[in-house]
Protein backbone atom coordinates (compact mmCIF):
# COMPACT_ATOMS: atom_id res chain seq x y z
CA UNK A 1 0.00 0.00 0.00
CA UNK A 2 2.34 2.56 -1.10
CA UNK A 3 2.25 6.65 -0.20
CA UNK A 4 -1.64 6.21 1.44
CA UNK A 5 -1.20 7.72 4.25
CA UNK A 6 -2.55 6.64 7.77
CA UNK A 7 -5.28 9.01 8.16
CA UNK A 8 -6.70 7.69 4.69
CA UNK A 9 -6.18 4.26 5.02
CA UNK A 10 -7.19 3.81 8.68
CA UNK A 11 -9.61 6.58 9.81
CA UNK A 12 -12.54 5.67 7.48
CA UNK A 13 -12.83 2.59 9.77
CA UNK A 14 -13.40 4.44 13.37
CA UNK A 15 -17.20 3.93 13.50
CA UNK A 16 -16.66 0.11 12.41
CA UNK A 17 -13.96 0.05 15.31
CA UNK A 18 -16.12 1.89 18.27
CA UNK A 19 -19.11 -0.40 17.34
CA UNK A 20 -17.28 -3.42 17.72
CA UNK A 21 -15.62 -2.31 21.08
CA UNK A 22 -18.71 -0.69 22.07
CA UNK A 23 -20.44 -4.31 21.92
CA UNK A 24 -17.44 -5.96 23.45
CA UNK A 25 -16.96 -4.12 26.32
CA UNK A 26 -20.62 -2.85 26.80
CA UNK A 27 -19.81 0.80 27.92
CA UNK A 28 -19.56 3.66 26.28
CA UNK A 29 -16.63 4.88 28.32
CA UNK A 30 -14.13 1.67 28.21
CA UNK A 31 -14.93 1.22 24.23
CA UNK A 32 -13.57 4.84 23.86
CA UNK A 33 -10.04 3.94 25.63
CA UNK A 34 -9.77 0.88 23.59
CA UNK A 35 -10.42 2.83 20.43
CA UNK A 36 -7.77 5.13 20.99
CA UNK A 37 -4.97 2.48 22.50
CA UNK A 38 -5.82 0.50 19.18
CA UNK A 39 -5.49 3.93 17.55
CA UNK A 40 -1.80 4.49 19.31
CA UNK A 41 -1.07 0.75 18.71
CA UNK A 42 -2.54 0.52 15.11
CA UNK A 43 -0.42 4.04 14.46
CA UNK A 44 2.80 2.52 15.04
CA UNK A 45 1.99 -0.92 13.32
CA UNK A 46 0.78 1.18 10.27
CA UNK A 47 4.21 0.02 8.60
CA UNK A 48 3.68 -3.54 8.89
CA UNK A 49 0.06 -3.20 7.28
CA UNK A 50 0.39 -5.17 4.42
CA UNK A 51 -3.17 -6.38 3.31
CA UNK A 52 -5.37 -4.41 1.64
CA UNK A 53 -7.64 -4.91 4.13
CA UNK A 54 -7.38 -2.44 6.53
CA UNK A 55 -11.05 -2.58 8.26
CA UNK A 56 -10.14 -5.99 9.51
CA UNK A 57 -6.45 -5.13 10.26
CA UNK A 58 -7.86 -2.51 12.30
CA UNK A 59 -10.40 -4.57 14.62
CA UNK A 60 -8.31 -7.46 15.22
CA UNK A 61 -6.27 -4.54 16.97
CA UNK A 62 -9.30 -3.51 18.99
CA UNK A 63 -10.13 -7.26 20.06
CA UNK A 64 -6.38 -7.14 20.90
CA UNK A 65 -6.28 -4.17 22.90
CA UNK A 66 -9.44 -5.52 24.79
CA UNK A 67 -8.22 -8.65 25.73
CA UNK A 68 -5.49 -6.88 26.95
CA UNK A 69 -7.51 -4.75 29.30
CA UNK A 70 -9.97 -6.61 30.39
CA UNK A 71 -9.80 -9.99 31.54
CA UNK A 72 -12.40 -12.30 30.02
CA UNK A 73 -14.35 -12.37 33.66
CA UNK A 74 -15.04 -8.79 34.62
CA UNK A 75 -15.88 -8.44 31.20
CA UNK A 76 -18.70 -11.21 31.38
CA UNK A 77 -19.72 -9.88 34.85
CA UNK A 78 -20.56 -6.70 33.93
CA UNK A 79 -23.53 -4.91 34.23
CA UNK A 80 -25.60 -4.30 31.05
CA UNK A 81 -27.24 -0.69 30.47
CA UNK A 82 -29.61 -0.26 28.09
CA UNK A 83 -29.79 4.03 28.10
CA UNK A 84 -28.79 4.38 24.60
CA UNK A 85 -31.38 3.45 21.89
CA UNK A 86 -30.89 6.31 19.83
CA UNK A 87 -28.86 4.78 16.93
CA UNK A 88 -31.99 2.11 16.31
CA UNK A 89 -33.15 1.95 12.93
CA UNK A 90 -37.58 1.86 13.35
CA UNK A 91 -39.03 0.31 9.84
CA UNK A 92 -40.87 3.05 9.03
CA UNK A 93 -43.44 1.11 6.63
CA UNK A 94 -44.96 -0.76 10.28
CA UNK A 95 -48.34 0.76 11.89
CA UNK A 96 -47.70 2.32 15.36
CA UNK A 97 -48.48 -1.06 16.74
CA UNK A 98 -46.43 -3.34 15.06
CA UNK A 99 -43.67 -0.43 15.35
CA UNK A 100 -43.85 -1.30 19.23
CA UNK A 101 -43.52 -4.70 19.18
CA UNK A 102 -40.83 -4.54 17.11
CA UNK A 103 -39.09 -2.20 19.34
CA UNK A 104 -39.57 -4.54 22.04
CA UNK A 105 -38.71 -7.62 19.96
CA UNK A 106 -35.17 -5.88 19.20
CA UNK A 107 -34.57 -4.96 22.70
CA UNK A 108 -35.14 -8.49 23.88
CA UNK A 109 -32.84 -9.47 21.51
CA UNK A 110 -29.79 -6.93 22.07
CA UNK A 111 -30.63 -7.77 25.96
CA UNK A 112 -29.79 -11.55 24.72
CA UNK A 113 -26.73 -10.64 22.69
CA UNK A 114 -25.49 -8.75 25.28
CA UNK A 115 -25.95 -11.43 27.42
CA UNK A 116 -23.82 -14.21 24.93
CA UNK A 117 -20.25 -15.45 25.88
CA UNK A 118 -17.69 -12.67 24.19
CA UNK A 119 -16.83 -15.62 21.54
CA UNK A 120 -20.52 -15.40 20.97
CA UNK A 121 -21.17 -12.27 21.01
CA UNK A 122 -18.20 -10.90 18.50
CA UNK A 123 -19.47 -13.17 16.15
CA UNK A 124 -22.60 -12.28 15.75
CA UNK A 125 -21.34 -8.26 15.57
CA UNK A 126 -18.81 -8.72 13.12
CA UNK A 127 -20.98 -10.60 10.69
CA UNK A 128 -24.66 -9.29 11.35
CA UNK A 129 -23.67 -5.43 12.29
CA UNK A 130 -20.15 -4.95 10.06
CA UNK A 131 -21.65 -7.38 7.44
CA UNK A 132 -17.98 -9.19 7.57
CA UNK A 133 -17.42 -12.48 5.73
CA UNK A 134 -16.52 -15.37 7.28
CA UNK A 135 -12.97 -15.10 5.95
CA UNK A 136 -12.56 -11.56 7.09
CA UNK A 137 -13.97 -12.57 10.48
CA UNK A 138 -11.71 -15.64 10.95
CA UNK A 139 -8.81 -13.15 10.30
CA UNK A 140 -10.42 -10.96 13.19
CA UNK A 141 -10.97 -13.20 15.79
CA UNK A 142 -7.89 -15.85 14.53
CA UNK A 143 -9.74 -19.02 14.34
CA UNK A 144 -10.15 -21.50 11.15
CA UNK A 145 -12.92 -20.52 8.77
CA UNK A 146 -15.11 -23.35 10.09
CA UNK A 147 -15.09 -22.71 13.48
CA UNK A 148 -16.54 -19.45 12.55
CA UNK A 149 -19.54 -21.14 10.91
CA UNK A 150 -19.91 -23.67 14.05
CA UNK A 151 -19.64 -20.27 16.37
CA UNK A 152 -21.97 -18.27 14.80
CA UNK A 153 -24.67 -21.39 14.59
CA UNK A 154 -23.94 -21.85 18.37
CA UNK A 155 -24.82 -18.09 18.65
CA UNK A 156 -27.93 -18.10 16.74
CA UNK A 157 -28.72 -21.41 18.49
CA UNK A 158 -28.69 -19.88 21.99
CA UNK A 159 -30.49 -16.68 20.95
CA UNK A 160 -33.13 -18.40 19.66
CA UNK A 161 -33.32 -20.27 22.59
CA UNK A 162 -33.61 -17.59 24.60
CA UNK A 163 -35.76 -15.36 22.54
CA UNK A 164 -38.24 -18.19 22.14
CA UNK A 165 -41.05 -18.54 19.38
CA UNK A 166 -42.61 -15.28 19.74
CA UNK A 167 -39.96 -12.79 19.48
CA UNK A 168 -38.64 -14.13 16.35
CA UNK A 169 -42.23 -13.97 14.67
CA UNK A 170 -41.76 -10.55 15.30
CA UNK A 171 -38.67 -10.76 12.34
CA UNK A 172 -41.03 -11.71 9.97
CA UNK A 173 -42.78 -9.00 9.90
CA UNK A 174 -40.26 -6.34 9.54
CA UNK B 1 -28.50 -35.40 3.23
CA UNK B 2 -30.05 -35.89 6.94
CA UNK B 3 -30.98 -32.88 8.92
CA UNK B 4 -27.97 -33.31 11.21
CA UNK B 5 -25.79 -31.96 7.62
CA UNK B 6 -28.29 -29.93 6.86
CA UNK B 7 -28.04 -28.08 10.30
CA UNK B 8 -24.71 -27.63 9.94
CA UNK B 9 -24.89 -25.95 6.16
CA UNK B 10 -27.37 -23.99 7.67
CA UNK B 11 -25.35 -20.89 8.75
CA UNK B 12 -23.37 -20.65 5.80
CA UNK B 13 -26.67 -20.60 3.50
CA UNK B 14 -28.61 -18.06 5.54
CA UNK B 15 -25.10 -16.27 5.37
CA UNK B 16 -24.35 -16.74 1.30
CA UNK B 17 -21.53 -18.33 2.37
CA UNK B 18 -21.99 -21.70 0.67
CA UNK B 19 -20.60 -23.04 -2.81
CA UNK B 20 -22.90 -23.96 -5.11
CA UNK B 21 -22.83 -27.77 -4.79
CA UNK B 22 -23.64 -27.55 -1.00
CA UNK B 23 -26.21 -25.50 -1.50
CA UNK B 24 -28.35 -27.69 -4.17
CA UNK B 25 -27.72 -30.31 -1.95
CA UNK B 26 -29.04 -28.34 0.83
CA UNK B 27 -32.35 -26.68 -0.73
CA UNK B 28 -32.69 -30.20 -1.88
CA UNK B 29 -33.17 -31.54 1.24
CA UNK B 30 -34.88 -28.33 2.52
CA UNK B 31 -37.93 -29.23 -0.03
CA UNK B 32 -38.22 -32.34 1.56
CA UNK B 33 -38.10 -31.60 5.22
CA UNK B 34 -40.58 -29.31 7.52
CA UNK B 35 -38.45 -29.29 10.30
CA UNK B 36 -34.91 -27.81 8.58
CA UNK B 37 -37.28 -25.20 6.67
CA UNK B 38 -38.98 -24.51 9.91
CA UNK B 39 -35.10 -23.82 11.33
CA UNK B 40 -34.41 -21.55 8.22
CA UNK B 41 -37.47 -19.77 8.63
CA UNK B 42 -35.76 -18.96 12.27
CA UNK B 43 -32.64 -17.99 11.44
CA UNK B 44 -34.13 -15.44 8.81
CA UNK B 45 -36.26 -13.77 11.34
CA UNK B 46 -33.86 -13.93 13.93
CA UNK B 47 -31.22 -12.17 11.10
CA UNK B 48 -34.21 -9.43 10.14
CA UNK B 49 -34.19 -8.56 14.58
CA UNK B 50 -30.37 -8.96 14.66
CA UNK B 51 -29.69 -6.25 12.08
CA UNK B 52 -32.36 -3.99 13.92
CA UNK B 53 -29.59 -3.45 16.82
CA UNK B 54 -28.31 -0.11 17.54
CA UNK B 55 -24.88 0.23 15.51
CA UNK B 56 -22.89 2.79 17.64
CA UNK B 57 -20.96 5.20 15.64
CA UNK B 58 -17.82 7.03 17.33
CA UNK B 59 -18.77 10.38 19.53
CA UNK B 60 -17.14 13.31 17.71
CA UNK B 61 -14.98 13.71 21.02
CA UNK B 62 -13.67 10.46 19.81
CA UNK B 63 -12.91 11.00 16.18
CA UNK B 64 -11.11 14.13 17.53
CA UNK B 65 -9.13 12.43 19.78
CA UNK B 66 -8.35 9.95 16.98
CA UNK B 67 -7.35 12.67 14.21
CA UNK B 68 -5.17 14.08 17.03
CA UNK B 69 -3.34 10.50 17.74
CA UNK B 70 -3.19 10.14 13.58
CA UNK B 71 -0.93 13.58 13.67
CA UNK B 72 1.08 12.42 16.18
CA UNK B 73 4.08 11.00 14.31
CA UNK B 74 4.38 13.82 12.61
CA UNK B 75 3.55 17.51 14.34
CA UNK B 76 3.34 16.01 17.85
CA UNK B 77 6.31 13.79 18.32
CA UNK B 78 8.57 16.08 20.39
CA UNK B 79 9.61 18.79 18.29
CA UNK B 80 12.86 19.28 21.04
CA UNK B 81 13.86 15.94 20.19
CA UNK B 82 14.02 17.12 16.30
CA UNK B 83 15.58 20.13 17.25
CA UNK B 84 18.13 18.17 19.53
CA UNK B 85 18.30 15.66 16.64
CA UNK B 86 18.84 18.22 14.25
CA UNK B 87 21.57 20.32 15.75
CA UNK B 88 23.28 16.71 16.57
CA UNK B 89 22.90 15.92 12.58
CA UNK B 90 24.53 19.66 12.03
CA UNK B 91 27.57 19.30 14.24
CA UNK B 92 27.95 15.69 12.48
CA UNK B 93 27.38 17.18 9.22
CA UNK B 94 25.21 14.47 8.11
CA UNK B 95 21.38 14.20 7.31
CA UNK B 96 22.00 10.33 6.92
CA UNK B 97 22.92 10.92 10.45
CA UNK B 98 19.46 11.96 11.16
CA UNK B 99 17.89 9.24 9.66
CA UNK B 100 19.84 6.68 11.05
CA UNK B 101 18.99 8.13 14.64
CA UNK B 102 15.13 7.96 13.93
CA UNK B 103 15.03 4.76 12.59
CA UNK B 104 17.01 3.44 15.56
CA UNK B 105 14.29 5.10 17.55
CA UNK B 106 11.64 3.59 15.76
CA UNK B 107 13.23 0.27 16.12
CA UNK B 108 13.62 0.62 20.03
CA UNK B 109 9.79 1.49 20.16
CA UNK B 110 9.00 -1.33 17.73
CA UNK B 111 10.68 -4.05 19.77
CA UNK B 112 9.19 -2.58 22.81
CA UNK B 113 5.57 -2.65 22.18
CA UNK B 114 6.31 -6.10 19.94
CA UNK B 115 7.36 -7.73 23.14
CA UNK B 116 4.58 -6.42 25.02
CA UNK B 117 2.34 -7.56 22.73
CA UNK B 118 3.42 -11.11 22.61
CA UNK B 119 3.58 -11.02 26.52
CA UNK B 120 0.16 -10.04 26.38
CA UNK B 121 -0.98 -12.67 23.75
CA UNK B 122 1.31 -15.13 25.91
CA UNK B 123 -1.28 -14.82 29.49
CA UNK B 124 -4.06 -14.07 27.71
CA UNK B 125 -4.16 -17.72 25.76
CA UNK B 126 -3.23 -19.01 29.43
CA UNK B 127 -5.82 -16.98 31.00
CA UNK B 128 -8.56 -18.58 28.34
CA UNK B 129 -7.31 -22.04 28.18
CA UNK B 130 -6.90 -21.32 24.49
CA UNK B 131 -3.28 -22.43 24.08
CA UNK B 132 -3.39 -24.53 21.61
CA UNK B 133 -5.76 -25.11 17.91
CA UNK B 134 -3.75 -28.20 17.40
CA UNK B 135 -3.20 -30.17 20.37
CA UNK B 136 -0.25 -32.53 19.27
CA UNK B 137 3.77 -33.43 20.80
CA UNK B 138 4.47 -34.71 17.10
CA UNK B 139 6.07 -32.05 14.69
CA UNK B 140 4.48 -33.85 12.24
CA UNK B 141 0.70 -33.02 13.07
CA UNK B 142 1.82 -30.07 14.34
CA UNK B 143 3.78 -28.54 11.38
CA UNK B 144 1.14 -29.50 8.44
CA UNK B 145 -1.74 -27.58 10.51
CA UNK B 146 -0.29 -24.51 9.92
CA UNK B 147 -0.51 -25.31 5.84
CA UNK B 148 -2.79 -22.73 4.38
CA UNK B 149 -3.24 -20.88 7.15
CA UNK B 150 0.19 -18.48 7.21
CA UNK B 151 2.31 -17.64 4.12
CA UNK B 152 5.21 -18.82 5.16
CA UNK B 153 5.97 -22.29 6.75
CA UNK B 154 6.87 -22.35 10.68
CA UNK B 155 9.55 -24.87 11.48
CA UNK B 156 8.61 -27.36 14.08
CA UNK B 157 11.40 -29.04 15.86
CA UNK B 158 11.38 -32.11 18.36
CA UNK B 159 13.17 -30.71 21.03
CA UNK B 160 12.46 -33.40 23.62
CA UNK B 161 15.61 -34.56 23.72
CA UNK B 162 17.21 -30.65 25.29
CA UNK B 163 13.95 -31.32 27.55
CA UNK B 164 11.32 -29.30 25.86
CA UNK B 165 8.31 -31.15 24.61
CA UNK B 166 6.01 -29.99 22.05
CA UNK B 167 2.34 -29.79 22.97
CA UNK B 168 0.76 -28.05 20.42
CA UNK B 169 0.06 -24.94 17.77
CA UNK B 170 -2.53 -22.61 17.13
CA UNK B 171 -2.71 -18.85 15.57
CA UNK B 172 -2.47 -15.50 16.98
CA UNK B 173 -1.89 -12.71 15.63
CA UNK B 174 1.15 -9.56 16.95
CA UNK B 175 0.76 -6.10 15.60
CA UNK B 176 -2.49 -7.41 13.94
CA UNK B 177 -0.67 -10.23 11.39
CA UNK B 178 -1.48 -13.56 11.71
CA UNK B 179 1.52 -15.59 13.01
CA UNK B 180 2.34 -18.97 13.51
CA UNK B 181 2.40 -19.75 17.93
CA UNK B 182 4.01 -23.02 18.94
CA UNK B 183 3.69 -24.19 22.52
CA UNK B 184 6.45 -26.53 24.45
CA UNK B 185 6.69 -27.05 27.58
CA UNK B 186 9.58 -27.45 30.27
CA UNK B 187 8.03 -29.20 33.86
CA UNK B 188 4.96 -27.22 34.51
CA UNK B 189 5.89 -24.00 32.40
CA UNK B 190 4.85 -23.36 29.04
CA UNK B 191 6.52 -21.63 26.55
CA UNK B 192 4.86 -19.51 23.26
CA UNK B 193 6.92 -19.28 20.31
CA UNK B 194 5.67 -16.66 17.97
CA UNK B 195 6.84 -16.75 14.62
CA UNK B 196 6.13 -14.84 11.43
CA UNK B 197 8.02 -14.16 8.22
CA UNK B 198 10.09 -10.71 7.81
CA UNK B 199 11.80 -8.70 10.59
CA UNK B 200 8.54 -6.36 11.35
CA UNK B 201 11.27 -3.70 11.94
CA UNK B 202 12.42 -4.60 15.39
CA UNK B 203 15.86 -5.42 16.14
CA UNK B 204 17.72 -8.26 15.29
CA UNK B 205 17.66 -10.06 18.81
CA UNK B 206 15.86 -9.11 22.46
CA UNK B 207 16.29 -10.28 25.41
CA UNK B 208 13.83 -8.70 28.48
CA UNK B 209 11.85 -9.27 30.99
CA UNK B 210 8.47 -7.46 31.20
CA UNK B 211 5.60 -7.95 34.46
CA UNK B 212 7.99 -11.54 35.26
CA UNK B 213 7.73 -13.33 32.11
CA UNK B 214 11.03 -13.45 30.41
CA UNK B 215 11.13 -12.58 26.55
CA UNK B 216 13.90 -13.82 23.96
CA UNK B 217 13.46 -12.28 20.60
CA UNK B 218 16.14 -13.55 17.26
CA UNK B 219 15.70 -13.30 13.72
CA UNK B 220 16.52 -16.87 11.73
CA UNK B 221 15.82 -17.69 7.80
CA UNK B 222 14.05 -14.35 7.10
CA UNK B 223 11.63 -14.91 9.92
CA UNK B 224 10.92 -13.72 13.57
CA UNK B 225 11.04 -15.74 16.65
CA UNK B 226 9.81 -14.26 20.14
CA UNK B 227 9.41 -17.19 22.51
CA UNK B 228 7.52 -16.20 26.13
CA UNK B 229 7.57 -18.26 29.19
CA UNK B 230 7.57 -17.95 33.42
CA UNK B 231 10.76 -20.14 33.25
CA UNK B 232 13.67 -18.44 33.90
CA UNK B 233 15.93 -16.23 31.43
CA UNK B 234 19.14 -18.83 31.52
CA UNK B 235 16.46 -21.75 30.41
CA UNK B 236 14.63 -19.43 28.00
CA UNK B 237 18.14 -18.82 26.54
CA UNK B 238 18.59 -23.07 26.43
CA UNK B 239 15.93 -23.27 24.69
CA UNK B 240 16.26 -20.41 21.94
CA UNK B 241 19.53 -22.66 21.58
CA UNK B 242 17.80 -26.13 20.66
CA UNK B 243 15.91 -24.53 18.90
CA UNK B 244 18.26 -22.84 16.39
CA UNK B 245 20.37 -25.93 16.36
Amino acid sequence: MPHRTFEEVVLPHLDAAFNYARWLTKSEADAEDVVQDAYVRALRFFSSLRSDDARSWLLTIVRNTWYGRFPRATAANQTTVFDDMTHDRPDESLDPEALVLQQQAVEKVQRAVQELPPDSREVIVLRELEGLSYKEIAAVVGIPIGTVMSRLARARERLLAILGPSATAMGEHS
Amino acid sequence: MMCLEAGRLLDAFVDNELGPAESADLQAHLASCAGCRQRLVDRESLGRLVRHLPYYPASDQLRAKVVRISLRPRFNRSLLAWAAVLALAASLGGFVEVVRIARARHVVETTASVADEVVGDHVRALRDHHLFDVQSSDQHTVKPWFLGKLDFSPPVEDLSSSGFLLVGGRLDHVAGQPVAALVYQRRLHPINVFIWSGASRTAASDTRSIRGFQVRHWIRNGMSFWAVSDLNDAELGEFMHALQR
